[in-house]
């Protein structure tokens, strides 16, 4: 089976274990919150010399303000651009050169901001001076500096992932190096200089262009969350709309990164050879000094209940491609244990799909995911269909009803619930493990339901899914009014996706 | 529940890594400050060059003593409480090293059959069923010099899991069907194997050095491969896998004591005897010196590697030799990672590697612009002998030293990479604190050290080179490097068919109406005989292409090669391709064919009149009728271009095709008219172009010569 993109949304989050090694991790763990409000989440582990460092920032695109979707995105890239002294070739000329880049980026949109009254030949003048002033600003950059500072200090596990929910970043250091961490993430978080940020926009718009419009898969995920959300902004690409992207500017990522990267709306994971005491002085030392700031005000959009199926169609594919989703609530549901024991039910090699669709000839592709695109809040649980030559969409659509119909109406064997409880639960252990994974983990059970230990409670709940829970849940959630439909058609020869038309040459 | 990774943030994540590599510090022509930066001090805006680390910690392993069972086996635990998982590892002392000259690829066959050929008591589905169900691994395997049997899974199935190992370790069936996928396998990473150049590059270099007739340069080929059968597996296996030549290890959620019991037990009814395993084959041979060359058809990039052998890990130098190859060759900010211009897919590196039991190889390899391939490797050479004449600076040897410190922490970040690589000491006789001894000799490199153990121990002029790349290409000849250049000879696989699969009413419409224009156009033998021209036109685009008028030649040559010089107002443009790759040469230029360029050229050289027409009889291109009148003619490289005929004369009226630009492709058509016979052949001396939908040039043929004896070394001369 091949699963591009959204393979990665595969990981089990699921995690158990019995309670004594609760207590033996509660024995290791270490918190303090510094007297700004910034919370640190500490785990010793001394059977290697090294400590995964972790960042978790609770904020994500759902927080990317109206008409400004994909900052919350920028902001994450030009964190990765260093600091007043790191990244620049000298400080001072960068500065100026920076700031005439601002100011004359403003007088361009103050001309293009006349709209209809705008005079097209000055905005042009205007822009070409903008840029001349960033090619300046440019030449003052020294490329990549922060993410080289950290791997030629041995740095690894280099992570930057800018989620809807949430934004996070990570690596680990051999021990002897922990100051390193201390010292470059404090000083990104007091004083970052977003430099090349148009260049990064110019980036993501690229990679929007090839993803979106060139490729069938995140096509049809695009597609998918647009439809199924009418007013949550789960709704929004988490790289942007492109008209939106195209306008945004270092004043606007300036003012995201003010409201949300404070240190109440943060969350340190650290895990590994680490000393609880030393760790707490260099916080102090480093991390004291970041002014108290107000908590990020509350997001109220709620999504309004789905009143009946959805379908939608978004052009053609060679060989069709099909995405359902089914709504389903958030992640501190009692049924969010059982939703991830059914998409183990239905996945892997002796899955459901798998068995029922794929060796039976009917799909080339057919993928569930119980949590989409995020859990804080109700999102969807999503199917992902390609049909097998000589096969249509109508084909495995039924086909996958046929299944969804089996966990409503017939009992899944005792063999099959253990075995995909078996799933779960090794994928979690592994992640325990790992210290880059739980250094990310630690932080992330933190901001989303007020203590770690949920890491450890909520666990239960998965070892005591029952059948009769599955065949419940399967009953309520996977129904024609909670559904939405997208696909790519199947192409027929001749009739090619309208495309971009090229100039000549 | 929280999930890991919520998958959109991966794009990210990957533009990330495809940062470009930082300009090379030496170049850093920073613009000189007008005056120092305000200089304020505390954490808020210190250097983190001014962190003064402590020293690393010593490396961790955790202890492990063997316990030899009643038949001869040693086993280590290792209890671990961190997660209830259990997991394993047997190690038995065999490899592809005592491979059989003529069955090559026995042991790495063996290796792969023990757990997909099922056991005594379970048919490998059965074993992947129950694995299943565990959500456990189980693998197996043999590489150069050890076999592995490896699983892991949940600790509350530790019975099952390691009953389902001994199984796989103890009485593997080898049936015969899985023998046969396993060789399949085996077969197709031969078929995979020329076509990444970097994958033949390290084949080509390793088997050089070593030596193509010892056990470590001999190739796996199809016929050794074919020769296995069954009962050789079982032999293999028969000989190599008993009680006291393995090793097995099992760490995870467990009670020591206990466990030992349920071991020992398990394995108490494997009594296998065999006679000692002998010592693996000496590396003997010495090294062919010289030059080595793999022809591709790369159109950008070259890959090369030389150097010669390097060492084990016992020598008392090692530790001097890795910080030499380090500062050499580690990374963007080394000497060799300075020397050439950052770009996509440029990197030029070296390192002394070396193995517990026999040498490692010293390397330095690249990934160079074919437009500089001898001069990068003259480079590389002269900073290697820099190496020997003097000493690293302090700055380098920190740095060095730093980074493989740093290596060498992650080496033993987890309880199960601590785990092997003990059993790698264990397995080869080095101590147990070889990791915590090597990391002290480690630190305490001086400079003497490094210039001392470059002195004796790196000789350039003993070096082989290997270079795999497209020679047209290159800066200069590779003998100019002063060693005579010996070809590598890469087998070729058989073609794949052709990419469009035309039923076949299709195929002979398309066939008749070909042979119609064949005909109208002086008869296919006359065609085919046309193995080169020449031919001279002058273009004038339109005013909304430009205006410009445009004088071209184009030379062909079958089968593929193609020249075409164009005379703008600007300038010449020429450019080459032999079918695969080329060069283009511009006023601002000379560079490799690459991207759309390549595309277009390789797109004209298909198009070409009289080969064209002859699509129908040339291997590799497929042709079916799209109705009464149109042919489309179509090859594997994605070339497709759609030929209407005149139903009255039968010759060609148009072809119309797609052609890739800067902004997306555009649909091209090519209108044939004033057809004119020259000796013999009819050819259309007129030809309008539009290009998506506009009016873009019209083509007046100023002459056309056939058969004159064109030379490909005439075409691929550069002007």
């Amino acid at each position: 089976m091949r699963v591009t993109g959204w393979g990665v949304l595969w990981c089990l989050g699921a995690a158990w274990l019995p309670a004594q090694n609760l207590s033996e991790f509660q024995r290791k763990v270490t918190e303090f919150t510094l007297p700004n409000g910034l919370h640190f989440i500490l785990m010793e582990r001394h059977d290697a010399a090294v400590i995964a460092f972790h960042t978790y920032v609770k904020a994500g695109s759902v927080d990317d303000p109206v008409g400004q979707t994909g900052l919350a995105n920028l902001v994450s890239r030009a964190m990765m651009k260093g600091t007043e002294t790191l990244g620049t070739r000298g400080w001072e000329g960068e500065k100026k050169a920076l700031d005439a880049a601002e100011q004359a980026y403003e007088r361009l949109q103050a001309e293009r901001n006349k709209g209809l009254r705008a005079d097209a030949g000055k905005a042009g003048v205007l822009d070409t001076q903008w840029r001349m002033v960033l090619e300046v600003a440019q030449t003052w950059v020294d490329p990549n500096a922060y993410v080289r500072a950290i791997e030629d200090s041995g740095g690894t596990e280099l992570s930057l992932k800018p989620l809807p929910d949430a934004t996070e970043y990570g690596y680990t250091l051999p021990s002897n190096k922990a100051e390193l961490w201390f010292l470059l993430e404090s000083q990104r978080l007091t004083h970052p200089v977003f430099r090349e940020f148009y260049r990064d926009r110019d980036l993501v718009l690229q990679e929007h262009r090839a993803n979106v419009e060139g490729k069938a898969l995140p096509r049809v995920q695009a597609a998918l969350m647009a439809t199924a959300f009418e007013a949550h902004p789960y709704r929004n690409p988490p790289d942007g709309w492109p008209s939106d992207v195209a306008n945004l500017g270092v004043a606007d990522a300036q003012a995201f990164f003010a409201k949300y990267y404070v240190p109440e709306n943060m969350v340190m994971g650290i895990v590994g050879d680490i000393d609880p005491a030393g760790a707490r002085l260099l916080a102090d030392k480093y991390f004291g000094g970041i002014p108290a700031r107000p908590a990020p005000p509350h997001r109220h959009t709620e999504e309004p209940p789905q009143l009946g199926m959805k379908t939608a169609v978004v052009g053609a594919a060679p060989q069709g491609l099909m995405a359902i989703g089914y709504k389903r609530p958030d992640e501190r549901s009692r049924d969010d244990a059982v939703l991830d024991v059914m998409q183990a039910l239905l996945s892997g090699r002796t899955g459901m799909l798998q068995g029922e669709l794929v060796e039976k000839g009917i799909a080339q592709m057919a993928v569930a995911q119980a949590t989409f695109p995020a859990g804080r809040e109700p999102n969807l649980f999503v199917f992902l269909l390609a049909p097998a030559a000589g096969h249509t969409l109508d084909d495995v659509q039924n086909g996958l009803n046929g299944v969804l119909g089996q966990l409503q109406n017939r009992p899944v064997s005792a063999e099959a619930l253990a075995r995909a409880k078996a799933q779960i639960r090794v994928g979690a252990l592994r992640r325990l493990e790992n210290n880059a994974d739980l250094a990310a983990l630690l932080p992330a059970y933190y901001a989303g339901y007020g203590d770690w230990r949920n890491l450890f409670r909520e666990l239960d709940d998965s070892s005591k899914v029952t059948v009769e829970a599955v065949e419940r849940a399967a009953i309520r959630y996977f129904t024609p009014v909670n559904r939405t439909t997208v696909y790519l058609a199947a192409e027929s020869r001749g009739e090619a996706l309208p495309g971009r038309t090229g100039g000549q040459q | 529940m929280k999930k890991a990774v919520a998958g959109l943030g991966m794009a990210a994540v990957m533009a990330m890594a495809q940062i470009p590599p930082p300009a090379p510090a030496r170049k850093a022509a920073a613009p000189a400050p007008k005056a120092a930066a305000p200089k304020t001090t505390g954490a808020a805006t210190a250097s983190y060059k001014d962190l003064k680390y402590p020293p690393p910690k010593p490396i961790v392993t955790p202890s492990m003593e063997p316990v030899t069972l009643a038949n001869g086996m040693r086993v280590f635990l290792v209890e671990d409480h961190d997660a209830a998982l259990i997991s394993g590892m047997a190690v038995v002392r065999t490899g592809n090293l005592f491979d059989p000259k003529d069955r090559v690829g026995l042991a790495a066959l063996t290796g792969q059959a023990m757990r997909t050929g099922g056991t005594r008591t379970r048919t490998a589905e059965q074993l992947t069923v129950l694995l299943e169900n565990m959500a456990a691994t189980l693998d197996s395997g043999i590489g150069e010099s050890w076999g592995t049997v490896s699983f892991s899974g949940l600790e509350e199935n530790a019975d099952a899991l390691l009953r389902a190992f001994q199984e796989v370790l103890t009485e593997p069936e080898f049936r015969q069907d899985k023998v046969e996928q396993a060789r399949q396998q085996l077969r197709a990473a031969i078929a995979r194997g020329n076509g990444d150049a970097a994958a033949v590059l390290r084949r080509e270099f390793t088997n050089t050095v070593y030596g193509k007739d010892t056990p470590y340069g001999w190739p796996l080929e199809y016929a050794g491969l074919d020769r296995i059968t069954r009962g050789d597996v079982q032999s293999f296996y028969q000989r190599y896998y008993f009680p006291k030549n393995t090793m097995v290890a099992v760490w995870g959620d467990f009670d020591a004591v206990q466990m030992q019991a349920k071991i020992a037990k398990l394995f108490a009814g494997w009594t296998a005897e065999q006679a000692p395993v002998a010592e693996f084959p000496k590396v003997s041979g010495v090294a062919a010196a010289g030059t080595f060359l793999a022809k591709n058809s790369e159109p950008t990039l070259t890959q090369f590697a030389m150097g010669a052998l390097g060492g084990e890990s016992r020598d008392g130098d090692f530790a001097a030799l890795e910080v030499m190859g380090e500062v050499l060759g580690g990374g963007a900010a080394s000497r060799l990672g300075r020397l050439l211009k950052p770009g996509p897919g440029i990197r030029i590196g070296a390192s002394w590697a070396a193995n517990f039991d026999h040498p490692g190889l010293f390397q330095i390899s690249g990934s160079v612009p074919t437009f500089e391939t001898v001069k990068a490797v003259r480079l590389a050479r002269a900073e290697t002998a820099g190496m020997r004449s003097a000493e690293v600076s302090e700055e380098e040897l920190k740095a060095a030293k730093e980074r493989l410190l740093d290596r060498l922490a992650h080496a033993f970040d987890s309880k199960a990479k601590a785990i092997e690589r003990l059993m790698t000491y264990e397995y080869f006789g080095y101590p147990k604190d070889f990791a915590q001894q090597y990391q002290k000799a480690l630190e305490g490199v001086t400079r003497a050290d490094v210039l001392r153990a470059a002195k004796e121990r790196v000789d350039p002029d003993k070096w082989t080179l290997v270079v795999v790349g497209n020679p047209i290409t290159f800066d200069e000849p590779l003998d100019k490097l002063g060693a005579p250049v010996t070809p590598i000879d890469l087998k070729t696989v058989a073609p794949k068919p052709a990419a469009v699969l035309a039923d076949e009413a299709e195929r002979q419409r398309a066939k008749d109406l070909l042979a119609r224009a064949q005909a109208a156009a002086g008869g296919s033998e006359k065609l085919a005989a046309v193995k080169d021209y020449t031919l001279e036109a002058s273009f004038q685009f339109d005013s909304s292409a430009g205006g410009m008028q445009v004088t071209e030649t184009d030379r062909w040559m079958a089968p593929s090669h193609f020249r075409q010089d164009s005379a703008m107002p600007t300038g010449k443009i020429s450019a080459y391709t032999d079918g695969a790759s080329g060069w283009i040469t511009t006023p601002q230029g000379t560079a490799a064919l690459a991207g759309l360029q390549l595309k277009q050229v390789q797109g004209a050289a298909f198009r070409a009149f009289f080969p064209m027409l002859l699509s129908d009889r040339t291997v590799g291109r497929a042709v079916k009728a799209v109705n009464d009148r149109t042919v489309e003619i179509s090859d594997k490289s994605g070339q497709v271009v759609r030929l209407a005929t005149d139903p009255e004369t039968g010759l060609p009226e148009s072809a119309r095709y797609e052609t890739a630009t800067a902004t997306g492709e555009v649909a091209v058509t090519e209108t044939y008219s004033d057809y004119r016979e020259t000796g013999g052949l009819k050819l259309p001396f007129h030809i309008s172009i539009t290009a998506g939908g506009q009016n873009y040039a019209e083509v007046t043929v100023k002459s056309f010569q056939a058969n004159t004896g064109l030379q490909v070394k005439d075409l691929e001369k550069r002007p």
